[in-house]
C-alpha cells in the first residue's frame, strides 16, 4: 500500500482529519483527541503497519506523535493529536506504548511485578556491577532455582541530551549526536547527516556514499566481534574470547589510520565527509581485512565445534516470534526470533539499495541464533566493504559544507546501527538550531527483551543471556 | 585441539611495548607563537570552552588549549585561517593531580608493584568502557604490568570514573568510593569525567568527579586510547 492508498483509505473512513506529506516518504496525519484511538487501531490492527514511537512536542501547544512505518513502502505515518491533559493511553492497543508513556505522562504509575510463595526470593544486582559494564539495577525474582520475573531499572545515566541538543549550532551538533552512544558513533553521525540533507533535499555524491558505507560497515565489524568474543568469555571459551579481542583491536587500529580516532569521530559530517581518503588507505583497509577474513571465520568455526560451547547456547534465553512482536524489537536480536525487518533494506540509505540483498534471520530466538546471526552480518560486513569500494575510483577530499537551517521543516530518518533500528525526529527552529530532537534507540525498545529471555533460566545463564543482547545503557538512557 | 593448531600457527598475537608511538593516535594540539591575530573563530565552534586566547603585550596573541577539556573533534583546526593549530601524535597527556603534597607520593609507592581498581561508569557515553575493557585483550594486556580489575571495591586500591556524574549515579558513586579500603586513589578517565565534556550542562548531570572525589590521576582523550590510559597507570605506579 502506497502512501497516497493510506490518504485515500484514511478518506474513505469519514474522519475529520487533515494530511500533510513531507520529504517524501512521511505522511503526517493530524487528528483529534478523541479520534487518535481508533485511528491507531485501524493502523495498527487493518493496515497492519509497525509501531516505532510516541513522543512530545512542546512547540506552541504541546502535541502527541504516534509514528507507525510501513516496511514494505518505505514510509512513515505520524498521527499527531494537540492535548493540554494528560497524553492518551494507548497501552491496551499497543502494549510497548506503556514504554513510551513513562516518558510523556507524568503520572503514569509504574508498579514493579512482585513474586510471593514459599522458596521465592529476590536478587538485586547493580547499579555497579562487577566487572567493566555500565550501569543499570536488575531485580531478579526467583523461586527455587528458575527465574520467575526480572525488573530492570536504568535512566541512571540519564544525562538530558535531547534537551542539549536544541542549544548546540547545527555545524557541530554532530558530535553530540556521535556522543549518545560511543558504540555506534558513526551510525549517530550518519543519522545526523542523513536527517540534514533529508531536510534540505540534497544528495552527496556516490563516492562519499560510498565511503560512508565503508565506516559503517566498519564499525559493525569491530563492534560484532566484541559481541561474539563477549559471549565466547562468558562461557568461558577464553582462547576465542580473546582472538576476537584481538581481531577487533586490530579493526580499531585500522579506524585510527583511516580516521584519525578509533571510533571515528567526526568523520561522517552532513552534505561531507570530514577525512580525506586516497588509494592508500583503500589498499590498507583491503589488505587488514582480507588477512582477518579467513582467520575470523576459523576461530568463528572452531567455536561452533566445541560441545561445551554448544551445550551453553543452545536452547538459551529464548524470545518467541510472538513476543519479539509484541515488545516492538528490532535489529539482530529481533532477527534471530524470525521478524524479518532490516532498515537497511526498508528504508535503504546511501549504498544498501545497490550493495544489501536479503535479510538474514533465524527462526528460534535464543542466544545461539544471536551468536549465529552476528557471525552472518559480520561476514556481510566484509563483502559490503569489499563492494563499496569498488565504488571509489577516485580520491576523496574532505569537504565540510556549511549548514543553514530554515525554521519550520521536520523529518524522520532511520538508521540500522549495531544494536537495531535507530530512529531520530527533528524540528528546526531559529538561529540555525533544532527546536526539537527525539532520539528513539534500538536499545530502548530491546531491553524489555531481555527480561523476557531470562524467564525460566537459571541465574548464572543471566550474563550470557545479556550478552548476546548487548544493548547499550547510554543510549536508552540518554 | 583447534586451539593448539591455530596457536601453533599463528603464534604470539601481542606486542612488547604497548607505549610505542603511534603516528596515527590524536594528542595534543599545539599552538604556534605570533601568528595569531584573535579573530576568535575557534573559541567560538569549541563545544566545550577549552581554548583561551591570552594577549600579550604589543598585540601579540597567545592560544592556550587546555588538553584536560578538550574532546580532540579537530574542527578548530579546520577553521583556522592562519593555521595556527596543529595536530600531535603524542598521546602521552596524563597527568597527577598532586595537590602539593609528600603524603601522596608515598601513597604511589605503595601501589609500585600491583594496581587493582574497580571501574564505574557514572554517565559516559560508553566509548571508554569500551577502551578500558580493550586494555585486558591479548594486545595491550595490563596484567603485565600488575593492573587488574576487581569485582569488588572491597577489594581495589584505585577507582577509575569515566564520565560526567549523574544525578542517579551520584549516590552510587560515592558508595563505592566508601566502600573501599584506605589508601585509596581516584582516577578520572576521559574528557568528561574531569570536566564534564559535553554533556556538561546536560539536565540530568549533577556535577563533575573532581568536584565530589579527589582526583589523583586524569587521564584525558575522547575517548583516551588504551595507550594512554596505560601510561596514565604506569606514570602512578612510578614506572616511567
Amino acid at each position: 500500500m502506497k502512501i497516497t492508498d493510506t490518504i485515500n483509505s484514511l478518506e474513505e473512513l469519514n474522519f475529520d482529519l487533515k494530511y500533510e506529506v513531507k520529504n517524501n516518504n512521511e505522511l503526517y496525519v493530524t487528528v483529534k483527541a478523541d479520534q487518535i484511538r481508533k485511528i491507531v487501531l485501524i493502523c495498527v490492527e487493518l493496515y497492519k503497519f509497525n509501531y516505532i514511537c510516541e513522543f512530545s512536542i512542546e512547540d506552541k501547544e504541546r502535541s502527541i506523535n504516534c509514528v507507525f512505518s510501513n516496511s514494505k513502502q518505505g514510509y512513515y505515518v505520524i498521527c499527531r493529536y494537540v492535548t493540554e491533559n494528560h497524553p492518551i493511553d494507548l497501552s491496551n492497543i499497543i502494549y510497548q506504548s506503556r514504554l513510551f508513556q513513562r516518558e510523556i505522562n507524568k503520572d503514569f504509575d509504574y508498579k514493579v511485578k512482585e513474586v510471593s510463595g514459599t522458596g521465592a526470593y529476590q536478587v538485586a544486582v547493580g547499579p555497579v556491577h562487577a566487572g567493566i559494564i555500565e550501569p543499570g539495577h536488575f531485580r531478579f525474582s526467583v523461586m527455587g532455582e528458575p527465574i520467575e520475573n526480572l525488573e530492570i531499572r536504568l535512566r541512571y545515566k540519564h544525562r538530558g541530551i535531547e534537551k542539549q541538543c536544541e542549544d548546540i549550532n547545527a555545524n557541530s551538533l554532530n558530535l553530540m549526536f556521535e556522543r549518545v552512544s560511543g558504540e555506534s558513533t558513526v551510525a549517530y553521525g550518519e543519522a545526523y547527516a542523513i536527517l540534514v540533507e533529508k531536510i534540505q533535499d540534497l544528495e552527496v555524491s556516490k563516492e562519499i556514499k560510498a565511503f560512508r558505507t565503508v565506516l559503517l560497515e566498519l564499525e559493525r565489524i569491530y563492534n560484532y566481534m566484541d559481541d561474539l568474543g563477549g559471549i565466547a568469555n562468558d562461557i568461558g571459551y577464553s582462547y576465542v574470547a580473546k582472538k576476537f579481542g584481538y581481531f577487533s583491536e586490530i579493526i580499531h587500529q585500522l579506524c585510527e589510520r583511516v580516521s584519525g580516532s578509533r571510533f571515528m569521530r567526526n568523520a561522517i559530517v552532513p552534505l561531507g565527509i570530514n577525512i580525506d581518503f586516497n588509494e592508500k588507505k583503500k589498499n590498507d583497509i583491503i589488505e587488514t581485512l582480507q588477512s582477518l577474513k579467513s582467520r575470523v571465520s576459523s576461530i568463528y568455526k572452531m567455536s561452533l565445534n566445541a560441545v561445551s560451547f554448544l551445550d551453553r547456547v543452545e536452547d538459551t534465553g529464548m524470545v518467541s516470534r510472538v513476543i519479539a512482536k509484541k515488545l516492538c524489537m528490532t535489529g539482530v536480536v529481533a532477527r534471530a526470533c524470525n521478524l524479518k525487518y532490516d532498515v537497511r533494506v526498508a528504508f535503504p540509505y546511501e549504498l544498501y539499495k545497490e550493495i544489501k540483498k536479503g535479510i538474514n534471520i533465524e527462526s528460534k530466538g535464543g542466544v545461539f541464533e544471536r551468536y549465529k546471526l552476528k557471525g552472518l552480518e559480520l561476514n556481510d560486513a566484509f563483502n559490503f566493504i569489499e563492494k563499496a569500494l569498488t565504488y571509489i575510483n577516485t580520491d576523496i577530499k574532505r569537504e565540510k559544507k556549511e549548514i543553514c537551517l530554515k525554521e519550520g521543516f521536520e523529518a524522520i530518518v532511520s538508521v540500522e546501527t549495531v544494536k537495531g533500528e535507530l530512529v531520530v525526529y527533528a524540528l528546526t527552529g531559529k538561529e540555525n538550531k533544532f527546536s526539537r530532537i527525539y532520539f528513539k534507540t534500538p536499545s530502548f525498545t530491546n531491553w524489555p527483551g531481555v527480561s523476557e529471555a531470562v524467564l525460566g533460566e537459571i541465574i548464572p545463564d543471566f550474563p550470557l543471556i545479556n550478552k548476546s543482547f548487548n544493548m547499550s545503557y547510554s543510549e536508552n538512557d540518554r | 585441539m583447534n586451539n593448539i593448531f591455530d596457536r601453533i600457527k599463528y603464534g604470539t598475537e601481542t606486542i612488547k611495548d604497548p607505549l610505542k608511538s603511534n603516528e596515527f593516535s590524536y594528542g595534543k594540539i599545539i599552538a604556534k607563537e605570533n601568528v595569531c591575530d584573535n579573530c576568535e573563530k575557534c573559541t567560538n565552534i569549541c563545544l566545550v570552552d577549552a581554548i583561551k586566547i591570552n594577549t600579550v603585550g604589543n598585540c601579540e596573541h597567545q592560544v592556550n588549549i587546555d588538553n584536560k577539556k578538550c574532546i580532540y573533534c579537530r574542527n578548530c583546526i579546520d577553521i583556522c585561517p592562519k593555521s595556527v593549530l596543529n595536530m600531535s601524535s603524542d598521546y602521552k597527556m596524563a597527568e597527577l593531580e598532586l595537590a602539593g603534597d609528600k603524603l601522596r607520593e608515598k601513597i604511589y609507592n605503595t601501589f609500585k608493584r600491583s594496581l587493582v581498581l574497580r571501574v564505574i561508569d557514572t554517565g559516559s557515553c560508553n566509548a571508554c568502557m569500551s577502551e578500558l575493557s580493550a586494555l585486558q585483550n591479548t594486545f595491550y594486556d595490563i596484567s603485565r604490568f600488575g593492573i587488574n580489575v576487581a569485582a569488588s571495591p572491597r577489594h581495589a586500591d584505585g577507582l577509575v570514573v569515566t564520565g560526567p556524574v549523574t544525578k542517579n549515579m551520584k549516590e552510587a558513586l560515592e558508595k563505592t568510593y566508601h566502600a573501599m579500603a584506605q589508601p585509596k586513589i581516584v582516577i578520572a578517565v576521559g574528557s568528561c569525567a574531569y570536566n564534564g565534556g559535553l554533556f556538561k550542562e546536560g539536565d540530568g548531570v549533577y556535577d563533575v568527579v573532581k568536584n565530589i572525589l579527589p582526583v589523583d590521576l586524569v587521564i584525558p582523550g575522547c575517548p583516551p586510547s588504551p595507550q594512554a590510559i596505560i601510561f596514565g597507570l604506569l606514570k602512578l605506579m612510578d614506572k616511567i
